[in-house]
């Protein structure tokens, strides 16, 4: 039988995930973070790390928790709501993930061993300006050499780029698109900070002849692209959920805003107008959690399911969410157009969101192509086991 | 009826293409387009400002007497509509647009004499001090002091969101000075130099990182009681005056096609990997319909000032709808520009002014300008009334 509660432990992590960042890290000391030299929190980093949630996802043979995507859920909404900038993603999930899949035992060892105790920020620099959604178009070339391979190529916006001291570059190597681990201090790799408009940073890389020796390959009989699209899934599946969290942020500050704020002698919340306004932002928050639960748990599915759970919730999302936001700022008035509250800060990063791994609409269309095959879409969401 | 200009009307506007093109400079309006603000930068306006002085084109709504044009209404409709697509700097804001008219009703002819030259030539810049920390929509609550004092006021409180205050000679306000009867009949209008003593200013930042409003703080400001407009307590009735040049006034056709305008040329441009989403059916189709929602509000506008051209009235739903109609608008422009830069998106340039940077093409400048637009344009439908206080009024009257 299907089951969608969370369970006692799943509950005590959601809250716990909650509490930490309420306490570590409210809005002014995000926005401290955002103005540094810097832009991240070492400390927070570690503390995280102390947390366990840097090992969350990996199999215990790893080293890891053996968390899945529902525990991943868990961590995003509350990362989405306390606006963190730190790279947990980008580590985590994108890097780390593609490593667990597809690096060997020492790789896993090195890289995954670093992740989790904290001491290493491996990201993963694959979309190029090309690229689009179209994961397989990519420009960047990796040749054979001596005693190793030489990368070329360019590999803008990568996420967590600032903070990483291992890249994980994906380059065509006679054709078949591999990843290799190259060394963030490596001559020949320039790095340049971009920052983001949702107050995160990231890192335009290119790379001229940067030489990496044999051992950096990842995967070398491995389906990589098909790894990368999966592991880009379940990237995007856990941006839905930090888009829930920031959705019920924004719910939250609404009904608090109106209730709090007079205007012709009554609550805003007093008058029936906004009432329905605020309902129906609740409607959508509803869908939203709706739509990001079947991410979640579709991104072990067949494709065709796991698209159409992934990229049928990042289309749905990314529309309510603008939605949610937008009202969520007019009925705070000027105040929510304003920097004063963390409104705005929310309203751009669910922006960011839209506009990451994968636009809404390029969403859209990916799901638009597995939902007109009927067997896709007649199909139950429920599923057999395999 | 017909939508036909006469001969002397197309003349017009050729004379009006010749000196903008002669006139308006690239460095001006490459200024504009990095504006993702509603009112152009001051520095930017105030020197498009001299040049249109030089011709006697500032205030085209004026009446002669004041340094107006008096051109035609059908005249001013065409003169901004070419400003527009042409791509002027926006600078007709508090100044020109909201206190002039105010001072030339009611104002004596001191005031006038006094404000509306230095207005016309840039030497006054206004700013609008009717909102307050605890009075937003629920303007008539407003709780700024001004006490008698001989010959002068005294004023006490704060006002919020006050406009380019930070770049303003004088703000127009709204002060109480009674406390007893309707709230509303309590209300003075008033205008303070901000250089006074006991003025001070607070800036405020704007979702899209711009510096745009500010509060304003009084403590003990003296003003002189000669800087009075009309009687006390007449302050309300010549607030809402102004709200309805503020509201539905002037014309927003132009800037509307302007920006679609600058939305079709960004979206002819192929993208990184060959694309081009005008080609693109989905982004077309909320094109086009952004379009016709263009045109349905140019009829509007035309209508309207049919009416008024042949002495009516266009009344207050008409205002309202338009002033609805246009945030929708350009908030659906701005929102579907920023919704086709991709990953570039992510990218956010922080300092301010935009134009002061070194110089990119257009395509890229327009898309390192798109996201902060698309926020700025949020506020459309919050300031001079808010869209759910206009609906108000529509209700109101269509309930009576
Ligand atoms: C197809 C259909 C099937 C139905 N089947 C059943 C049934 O099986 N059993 C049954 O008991 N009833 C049924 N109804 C009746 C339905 O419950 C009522 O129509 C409904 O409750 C609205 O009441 P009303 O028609 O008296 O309209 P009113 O209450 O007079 O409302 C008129 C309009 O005003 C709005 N309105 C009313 N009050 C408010 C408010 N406080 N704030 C904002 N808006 C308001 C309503 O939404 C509506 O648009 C059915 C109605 C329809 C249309
Ligand atoms: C960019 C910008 C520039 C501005 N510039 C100036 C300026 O130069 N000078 C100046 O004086 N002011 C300025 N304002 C302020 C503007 O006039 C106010 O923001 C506006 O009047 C709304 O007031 P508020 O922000 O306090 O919102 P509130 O009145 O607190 O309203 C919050 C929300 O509740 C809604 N609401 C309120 N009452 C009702 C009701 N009865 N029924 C239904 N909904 C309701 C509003 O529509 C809004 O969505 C500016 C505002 C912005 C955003």
């Amino acid at each position: 039988m299907m089951d969608l509660n969370y369970s006692d432990e799943q509950l005590l992590l959601k809250e716990s995930a909650e509490r930490f960042l309420k306490d570590r890290y409210d809005f002014e000391r995000r926005n401290k973070i955002i103005a540094s030299k810097t832009g991240y929190d070492v400390g927070i980093w570690s503390e995280m790390a102390d947390l366990g949630w840097l090992a969350l996802p990996f199999a215990e043979e790893n080293g890891g928790l053996g968390g899945g995507a529902v525990e991943i859920s868990l961590i995003m909404e509350a990362v989405g709501r306390a606006l963190m900038v730190e790279p947990y993603l980008a580590c985590v999930i994108l890097a780390g993930g593609l490593v667990e899949k597809l690096g060997s035992a020492d790789q896993k060892a090195k890289i995954l061993g670093g992740l989790i105790a904290g001491t290493s920020r491996p990201a993963l620099a694959h979309a190029e300006r090309q690229t689009g959604f179209d994961f397989g178009n990519i420009a960047a070339t990796a040749t054979k050499s001596r005693d190793g391979y030489t990368i070329s190529g360019e590999k803008p916006l990568v996420p967590g780029g600032p903070f990483a001291d291992i890249f994980l570059v994906s380059a065509r190597l006679d054709g078949a698109i591999k990843l290799f681990a190259v060394h963030a201090d490596a001559s020949d790799l320039i790095r340049t900070e971009v920052k983001l408009v949702d107050g995160s940073r990231a890192s335009d890389l290119v790379l001229d002849n940067v030489a990496v020796p044999a051992s950096a390959l990842l995967g070398a009989e491995a389906d990589t692209l098909a790894e990368i699209e999966a592991t880009y899934d379940r990237a995007n599946a856990a941006l839905a959920s930090e888009a829930v969290g920031i959705m019920d942020a924004l719910m939250d500050a609404t009904v608090a805003y109106t209730k709090e704020r007079v205007q012709f002698g009554k609550p805003l919340a007093a008058f029936q107008a906004l009432q329905h306004r605020m309902a129906e932002m609740a409607v959508k928050c509803q869908e939203a959690r709706g739509s990001a639960l079947l991410a979640t748990l579709s991104v072990d599915a067949p494709r065709p399911m796991r698209i159409r759970g992934v990229s049928g919730a990042r289309a749905k999302i990314g529309k309510v969410s603008r939605s949610v936001a937008q009202e969520a700022i007019q009925l705070h008035g000027a105040m929510g157009f304003s920097e004063e509250m963390p409104v705005g800060a929310w309203f751009r990063r669910l922006y960011a969101i839209e506009n990451t791994f994968g636009t809404t609409a390029d969403h859209l269309k990916r799901y638009s192509e597995v939902v007109r095959d009927p067997a896709v879409l007649s199909g139950s969401l429920l599923r057999e086991p395999v | 009826m017909d939508l036909l200009m006469t001969e002397e009307e197309v003349r017009f506007r050729d004379e009006v293409r010749a000196f903008l093109d002669a006139h308006l400079g690239a460095d001006l309006k490459r200024a504009e387009r990095l504006n993702p603000s509603f009112l152009a930068d001051p520095a930017v306006g105030l020197k498009w400002q001299a040049k249109l002085n030089d011709k006697g084109w500032v205030a085209p709504s004026w009446p002669k007497q004041y340094g107006g044009t008096g051109w035609t209404l059908a005249e001013r409709y065409i003169f901004d509509q070419e400003c527009e697509r042409a791509g002027e700097p926006h600078f007709r804001g508090a100044s020109i647009k909201m206190i002039a008219p105010v001072i030339m009703r009611y104002g004596n002819d001191a005031q006038k004499g006094f404000y509306l030259p230095r207005i016309l030539s840039g030497e006054d810049v206004w700013a609008q001090g009717y909102s307050e920390p605890g009075s937003g929509s629920d303007l008539a609550s407003l709780k700024t002091k001004a006490a008698l004092d001989g010959d002068h006021y005294v004023i006490n409180g704060s006002k919020i969101w006050s406009t380019l205050a930070h770049h303003a000679t004088r703000m127009f306000a709204l002060v109480r000075t009674a406390d007893t009867g309707k709230k509303q009949e309590g209300i003075t209008f008033i205008l303070i130099d901000l250089k006074s003593p006991g003025a001070t200013i607070r800036p405020i930042r704007s979702i899209c990182g711009t510096h745009e409003f500010n509060q304003v703080f009084f403590d003990d400001v003296k003003v002189p009681v000669s800087d009075r407009i009309g009687e006390e307590g007449e302050g309300w009735d010549i607030a809402k005056y102004l709200l309805e040049f503020e509201r539905g006034g002037a014309f927003a056709g132009g800037v509307l096609r302007a920006i679609l305008t600058r939305l079709h040329r960004l979206a002819s441009e192929p993208l990184a990997d060959g694309r081009k989403m005008i080609d693109d059916p989905l982004f077309m189709v909320r094109f086009a319909e952004i379009a016709t929602d263009v045109d349905a509000n140019d009829m509007l506008e035309l209508a309207a000032m049919s009416k008024v051209q042949a002495g009516g009235n266009p009344g207050s739903v008409p205002s309202s709808t338009m002033k609805i109609e246009r945030s929708r608008i350009r908030q659906s422009i701005a929102e579907l520009a920023a919704s086709i830069l991709g990953p570039d998106a992510l990218r956010w340039e922080e300092y301010r002014p935009l134009h002061d940077l070194p110089e990119e093409s257009e395509i890229d400048e327009e898309r390192k300008v798109a996201s902060a637009v698309y926020f700025n344009s949020r506020s459309q439908s919050i300031f001079g009334g808010s869209n759910e206080i206009q609906l108000e009024i529509i209700a109101k009257t269509l309930l009576r």
